[in-house]
């Protein structure tokens, strides 16, 4: 027998390395410093670790690359300040008790500019992460871009796996950009592959270039805020979803969205018993829909009378108003509406509106939410103006996403369903699981007043009173247009008292559960983008 | 001075105020026909109707002036 083993000291060196370890991390869980978290709260916004509370259920978050900071590059010097975290926050917390991954931009630190640790190794780490076990990934946005003091020069040749891994991830993991902040350069393509994408007003901003690039390339003179704020992309160009007052509003908007996604497309929608009675009979409705057809009505109204109380969430509320798209519940189950909006521009569909549902539709159908379908169309918009837009591929776009999507469809026609707003808006030939009418339902490729001049033309030309023969031949098509006609072919599976709507979708969504459908191998379609 | 546009192409159905009208907020001041629907052009805030540059029955295109409003 030799000798007991010594073992290594324990005590006083033990317990410096832990201390050591423990002002490190406190240093970095202070972020950029009294003074810049100062600057931070006087724009308008909270520091990144007040939104990673606000976003995660209370002490569930758990972060990666704490202890990160900036290195040095090519020789060149770091921050003598030092940039904490690298100036990126990434880890995982519970979003309802859900795992969900995070990347936070700290503006405090540099600009909350993207360095080489934080994208290459932490921001790389937990997009990997996120679809290695499909979880949600939400990026909290507040970033002045790439920072250029490690990216200029001809290195950039070494990135760009960012996008290309959204790409990957995309229909697979929900992805969420949140927009606290700004966002420029290239960059700004995270929203762009983003699922949703929600802007606070005043303080964020996105664009493929900012105002100083800007001015350098083509002299233009504008602020990021004019270029690129959510008063451009909430209203004008439809890349921002919702715009939000603060960020507080903001996180608790993102919160909610990821509670009518299930956690990849591997999963079901998520189902909360809402205490709304399945069978409710819907009141009111005739004091919300007028029966004249060309008269104008809030839609929304309707949806909120149908839909479990308290369950509309609107996407995409101020921008191509004359659709509505958005999540709701039906008896506890998530569904994503799309609905016609008479109120704006008639509901008739144009570029924008097609262009809007389509990828709603797209993303339901990616993460299996069911597909509401509330029909009141008067058809697309014709004319020389929209077809130099080109409105042919656009509605091909909606046509596409209706037609390719697999989840349970329902489609109740409200009112009208004119030409080809019939098929896009999820008619027979879209395979539909349930299909019904209201008795004030309009079916037709046209009106009476257009299909008059076509079908009866010779008619009205030979008459010796054109107007009234015109106004005859306009009553005789219009007894044509009536739901019995298509019920009686069986053509429409029903025709319901709008009260018994609420209960229609949701025992179509339960007879359609176990939905299948197997389209032949493709290794993908060419949707007309 | 505000000028109301037309939204999208379609003919005036009812011109429903008249020059020297003080207007709020969201009133109607015309309606549009177009695609079989009336379409209510409303007040985008509360003002003085200067000028109603269309008549009934007038086709207009998307982004032509209807109304001015001071």
């Amino acid at each position: 027998m030799g000798a007991p083993l010594t073992l290594p000291a324990v005590g006083d060196d033990y317990t410096a390395r832990v201390t050591e370890l423990k002002a490190k991390r406190s240093k970095n869980l202070g972020m950029g410093g009294e003074e810049r978290i100062a600057k931070q709260h006087q724009r308008g916004k909270l520091t990144v670790r007040e939104r990673l509370d606000l976003l995660f259920d209370k002490d569930t978050f758990v972060e990666f690359g704490l202890l990160a900071s900036q290195q040095p590059v090519r020789g060149g010097e770091t921050d003598p300040g030092g940039t904490p975290a690298d100036g990126v926050v990434t880890g995982h917390g519970l979003v309802e008790g859900r795992q969900v991954w995070v990347i936070a931009y700290d503006f405090t630190v540099m600009a909350g500019s993207m360095g080489a640790v934080g994208e290459q190794f932490k921001a790389a780490r937990v997009r990997e992460l996120a679809l290695r076990y499909r979880k949600p990934l939400v990026w909290l946005l507040d970033s002045a871009g790439a920072r250029i003091q490690e990216a200029a020069g001809s290195t950039f040749a070494g990135t760009g796996y960012l996008f290309a891994d959204q790409v990957v991830m995309s229909g697979v993991i929900p992805q969420v950009a949140a927009m606290l902040g700004p966002c420029s350069a290239g960059t700004a393509y995270i929203p762009g592959l983003s699922d949703f994408v929600p802007m606070v007003k005043g303080t964020s901003s996105m664009s493929l270039g900012g105002a100083r690039l800007v001015k350098a390339a083509t002299g233009e003179d504008v602020s990021d805020h004019d270029m690129g704020g959510s008063q451009v992309h909430c209203y004008e160009s439809g890349v921002g979803d919702n715009e939000v007052a603060d960020d507080r509003e903001c996180i608790d908007l993102v919160r909610r969205f990821l509670s009518y996604l299930p956690s990849s497309n591997t999963e079901g929608a998520p189902f909360h018993e809402t205490g709304d009675p399945r069978d409710r009979s819907v009141e009111g409705l005739d004091k919300i829909v007028p029966v004249n057809p060309r008269a104008a009505y809030d839609v929304r109204r309707v949806v909120k009378a149908v839909f479990d109380h308290d369950t509309w969430l609107e996407i995409k509320p101020a921008w191509a108003k004359n659709i509505v798209i958005g999540f709701a519940r039906a008896g506890g189950h998530a569904v994503g509406v799309v609905a016609n909006q008479p109120m704006q521009k008639g509901g008739i569909l144009d570029s924008d509106a097609a262009d809007k549902a389509a990828r709603f539709i797209r993303m339901c159908d990616a993460f299996n939410v069911p597909l509401v379908y509330l029909v009141d169309v008067p058809g697309f918009l014709v004319g020389s103006q929209v077809e130099k837009q080109g409105i042919i591929r656009h509605g091909a776009k909606m046509l596409y996403a209706t037609s390719e999507a697999t989840v349970p469809k329902i489609t109740v026609i409200m009112r009208k369903a004119y030409g080809a707003g019939y098929y896009v808006m999820c008619g027979k030939g879209y395979e539909p699981d349930v299909l019904v009418a209201w008795p004030l339902a309009e079916i037709s490729v046209m009106g009476p007043e257009g299909a008059v001049n076509i079908i009866f033309n010779k008619q009205i030309e030979a008459s010796d009173d054109p107007e009234t023969t015109r106004a005859q031949m306009i009553e005789a098509i219009r007894a044509q247009i009536n739901p019995y006609l298509a019920a009686g072919w069986a053509m429409i599976d029903d025709v319901i008292d709008p009260a018994e709507t609420r209960r229609v979708i949701i025992r179509g969504l339960e007879q359609a559960t176990d939905k299948r459908v197997d389209r032949p191998w493709r290794k993908h379609g060419n949707i007309p983008v | 001075m505000t000028e109301v546009k037309a939204e999208l192409v379609g003919s005036v159905w009812k011109i429903t105020t008249q020059p020297g009208a003080q207007v709020a907020e969201d009133d109607v001041l015309l309606i549009l026909e177009s695609m079989k629907m009336e379409i209510t052009v409303n007040a985008p805030r509360a003002g003085t109707v200067k000028e109603i540059r269309v008549k009934e029955a007038d086709v207009v295109k998307e982004g032509q002036v209807l109304v001015v409003l001071e």
